[in-house]
């Protein structure tokens, strides 16, 4: 659970995807079929002159070999990486160290902050009790401006998702009944290695 | 339940973001730009190129298919046509996770398949008393597959493992829903259907 964009994700590969797809497709066409080998060399012949010449009408002055040209390559090549860079930044993030908030004037009571690591040590202390459940992580997440909580457990294999979803939801039903607000929570039932190896076993057989 | 906020982290949560494949790809392609800028500027300073300088570069791109080597070529041309459609296809295939949620539950919950197939497959195994490797479940987005290999002189047949199986579905309230197809193996001959 986090605020990555997706969307700005899956742009990156469908306009590199289409980019690697016309060079790609266009660099096979002309090493197997002549007629496009001819085209390739005309456009590519074209635009190397128009390169040249453009490289050599907008120098920046007399003296130099530097051209606007160059500048303007280097420009874009420099604003690829910077947005490059930011996308990856920006990944992730969206973690809420607040469960709930109450502003004064709010409720009975004056301002009250319940902090995440109340939330998470009272649900994995109750957790920790269950044999069933191997392990247990709770997190808080700001979504569309609400705080989310997320408890994620690996049960033993075997063990039903349904009594794990309903002793899992108890406890939070409890943790509400406890800070007497009511907190959107999600719970996700994870599989792993080490449920495999745990699984529960019949007692009688 | 009930709540936008939930329905959109579970929409999140049964989805792959994407999130690998795209950091990769953004960090070759920033490797290029800073490579091709490097020698933009070598060129500028008068230096020696580090592979190509700018002007041969473009000059093998114009003269690409006359080359020798040609084959190389296009095969190179090729794998980098097919890597564009691979990325295209993660970009706007669905990209489901191995998940469903769980509709049973009162909250919002998410459950992974492998869960839901050993608590199939172990439900399969005590109702039909079969042995302990005697029931194998694979979950799909839409579909179960429910294996039984009875013991030799146990007679179990296929709609049986269907109503138990689809029992236990029908308890998890899975979306999507799965359809449920059993299979008998029996244990002398492998393979043998029915």
């Amino acid at each position: 659970m986090n605020a990555t964009n997706r969307g700005v994700n899956r742009a990156v590969l469908l306009i590199i995807g289409l980019a690697l797809l016309g060079a790609g497709g266009a660099a096979l066409a002309a090493a197997v079929w002549p007629a496009a080998a001819t085209r390739w060399e005309t456009a590519m012949a074209g635009a190397q002159a128009w390169l040249t010449a453009a490289e050599a009408s907008t120098r920046l002055h007399e003296s130099t070999t530097v051209s606007w040209l160059v500048v303007g390559a280097l420009a874009l090549l420099l604003a690829i990486v910077v947005v490059a860079v930011v996308i990856v930044a920006r990944l992730g993030g969206g973690r809420s160290t607040t469960v709930t908030r109450e502003d004064a004037g709010e409720g009975p009571l004056g301002a009250v902050t319940i902090a995440h690591g109340f939330a998470a040590d009272a649900l994995a202390d109750s957790l920790a009790r269950h044999d069933e459940i191997l392990a247990s992580r709770v997190s808080a997440g700001r979504v569309r401006g609400e705080n989310v909580l997320h408890v994620s457990v690996t049960p033993r294999q075997n063990v039903s998702p349904v009594e794990v979803a309903a002793l899992v939801g108890t406890l939070i039903d409890n943790l509400e009944l406890l800070t007497g607000k009511q907190t959107p929570a999600f719970v996700s039932i994870h599989s792993s290695v080490r449920s495999k190896l745990a699984a529960e076993q019949p007692r009688v057989r | 339940m009930g709540n936008a906020v939930l329905t959109r982290v579970v929409r999140r949560e049964m989805h792959s973001p994407r999130t690998a494949i795209a950091v990769i790809v953004l960090t070759l392609v920033a490797i290029a730009a800073v490579y091709a800028g490097t020698e933009l500027v070598l060129h500028l300073l008068g230096a020696k190129p580090l592979l190509v300088s700018p002007g041969e570069a473009t000059t093998w791109l114009v003269n690409l298919p006359g080359d020798e080597g040609s084959t190389m070529i296009a095969a190179g041309a090729a794998v980098a046509a097919a890597i564009g459609l691979v990325l295209i296809g993660l970009a706007v295939a669905p990209g489901m996770r191995s998940r469903h949620q769980l509709g049973a539950a009162a909250h919002a919950v998410v459950v992974d398949n492998g869960v839901v197939a050993s608590a199939v497959a172990e439900r399969v195994r005590r109702e039909l008393d079969l042995a302990r490797d005697g029931a194998v479940v694979g979950i799909g987005h839409r579909s179960a597959d429910v294996t039984v290999r009875p013991e030799p002189g146990h007679t179990v047949n296929s709609s049986q493992v269907r109503a138990v199986a689809e029992a236990a579905l029908a308890d998890y309230g899975l979306r999507p829903a799965v359809r449920v197809r059993a299979r008998v193996q029996s244990r002398t001959h492998q393979g043998g259907a029915e």
